[in-house]
């Protein structure tokens, strides 16, 4: 049950940063695990609540509703812009040589989104590919 | 004597632990979920039964997210409903009941999830250094202290004043993590003997490694009602019939370390409520907050179990043991179990929670119990929460 890996296979499970404290190591969690092992396989894993019916993505161990263990099953639903953003100066107020497009992307039929670099004509609704599965996506309109 | 305030009767009807473990796999809000699911069957009741949530955690820097009543909120379901969070440093594992308690006892709510969580492993290199700021900015940063140096110094006060020796100091060590040994959840539970402990690794003198309980991570959960929602669920519900807390000034400096008289204050408190007028006769078994093994001590004698000074004889004598008189942390407490902050605390009640419901299982003391008491300690050495249960 209790985790002490170091290595570079644990790298997706953990990341690090600065705080009061040196540093953090967080753990991504049971449900974080299948979700991160998923984008490896380019596969975005969402929870399933056996009760409701629920999807959330990205994946989460129990339902926040019924509050019973979710199974793990692959998202296919299709992949859409729900809102964006663009972003002119980086958080040090720098101006960037070229603005940063953020998108909130949420899958059809399912509970919660991921954050998105996106590529191409940006609107609200439009349809995505995912070029990267990784954090953030990289998406491109299609 | 019982206070003429008016308040209704509260009573626990469930409770939850998860593994108390260093570098869990679960999240913090997985953690909590785990808990309060297994404290929500105990109880009989879904999610959607509860009014209320109340969610404890010491400070964020442990777990290293900001504002982490917020963040434990959807693991401890507390999403669309009445939540809040307390958190006085380590006495926070008993605040989260006692504020359940009112909640119910008031009239507000008549089912409340208590929710406490910590996970002590994400620090780096140590959950030590999350105290940097704690200290006196002018007076005492300058030195880099941490807590350990200054329980040292207390441990060391309380070693002078009353005549005790690390060896009497030590047995708590020893019977604390061997009362673990029966805990299912337990993280440090071991047979030890006295001399283990006096050759363990000095950290701060007089503190040695085994003096000290570990850093873990974990997560525990109560569901507590009213009394009508209480006979309606259970043959056998727990009453919380006291509850005190109180503050000390944080100029720790300016006390005399040797007697915790804040805990006294907050003991005298819930006392007067359970109407208990001599604790050491009337309390059947308690699980006083034991971070470090003097602390124990210590502790029995701010809830005036022992005289001051007298607790180390007791144990000697055996009063303490999980056969004795009156048996203290028959869970292992935080040196066999282990030590996430909040949760550590909210464990010790639903340690009591179990003897009096009589489901301890092995840890069952043996002798037939109806008046438990559970106890924490801590922000600057100046917080304390008592809580006094019966069957």
């Amino acid at each position: 049950m209790s985790w002490d890996k170091i290595g570079i296979e644990d790298k997706l499970l953990s990341w690090h940063e600065i705080m009061e404290a040196e540093e953090y190591v967080y753990t991504v969690g049971v449900a974080g695990e299948e979700f991160f092992n998923g984008l490896k396989h380019k596969k975005i894993i969402g929870g399933k609540c056996p009760k409701c019916g629920r999807i959330y993505v990205p994946a989460r161990l129990y339902c926040e509703e019924c509050f019973v263990k979710n199974d793990f099953v692959e998202v296919t639903t299709k992949p859409y812009i729900d809102t964006y953003t663009v972003v002119y100066k980086d958080d040090e107020g720098n101006k960037l040589e070229k603005p940063q497009v953020i998108a909130l992307i949420r899958f059809e039929a399912t509970h919660g989104g991921l954050l998105a670099y996106v590529e191409g004509e940006v609107n609200i609704g439009k349809e995505v590919e995912i070029l990267e599965y990784k954090i953030p996506l990289i998406v491109r309109v299609k | 004597m019982k206070t003429n305030l008016y308040f209704r009767r509260v009573a626990v009807i469930g409770a939850g632990l998860t593994l108390f473990r260093r570098r869990m796999l679960e999240t913090p809000q997985e953690l909590a979920w785990e808990a309060v699911r297994k404290a929500l069957d105990e109880a009989g009741l879904e999610l959607k039964d509860i009014d209320c949530v109340v969610i404890g955690s010491a400070p964020d820097a442990f777990d290293g997210v900001h504002m982490k009543g917020e963040y434990l909120a959807h693991g401890s379901g507390g999403v669309r409903k009445m939540v809040s969070r307390v958190f006085v440093g380590g006495a926070t594992g008993v605040m989260v009941p006692n504020t359940a308690w009112y909640h119910v006892a008031s009239g507000l709510c008549e089912k409340v999830l208590a929710v406490a969580e910590e996970k002590m492993s994400p620090a780096r290199p140590h959950p030590q250094s999350v105290f940097r700021y704690i200290w006196d900015p002018i007076t005492e940063k300058p030195l880099n202290p941490n807590l350990i140096w200054i329980f040292a110094m207390e441990m060391h006060r309380y070693m002078y004043v009353n005549k005790i020796t690390k060896e009497d100091i030590a047995l708590v060590s020893v019977k604390n993590k061997k009362n673990a040994l029966n805990n299912p959840y337990a993280q440090a539970a071991a047979n030890i003997t006295v001399d283990d402990v006096l050759k363990s690794e000095v950290l701060v003198w007089p503190v040695q490694l085994l003096d000290t309980s570990p850093v873990s991570d974990g997560a525990a959960a109560m569901v507590i009602v009213s009394e009508d929602v209480a006979r309606r669920y259970t043959d056998t519900p727990v009453w919380i019939e006291g509850v005190g807390w109180t503050l000390d000034n944080t100029e720790w400096t300016g006390r005399e370390l040797a007697y915790p008289r804040y805990l006294e204050h907050a003991a005298r408190m819930a006392y007067k409520m359970a109407g208990i007028e001599r604790p050491n006769k009337e309390i059947d078994v308690i699980e006083p907050y034991d971070p470090f093994d003097y602390k124990e001590l210590h502790h029995i004698e701010g809830l005036m179990i022992a005289r001051r000074g007298e607790a180390p004889k007791l144990l000697k004598e055996g009063v303490f043991d999980i056969d004795g008189d009156i048996p203290s942390s028959p869970s292992g407490g935080l040196l066999g179990v282990g030590n996430p902050i909040a949760a550590a605390g909210l464990m010790k009640t639903i340690s009591i929670y179990w003897q009096l419901k009589g489901t301890a299982g092995r840890m069952q003391v043996k002798k037939p119990v109806h008046t438990g008491l559970a106890q924490a300690w801590g922000d600057l050495m100046q917080a304390s929460t008592v809580i006094v249960m019966r069957n």
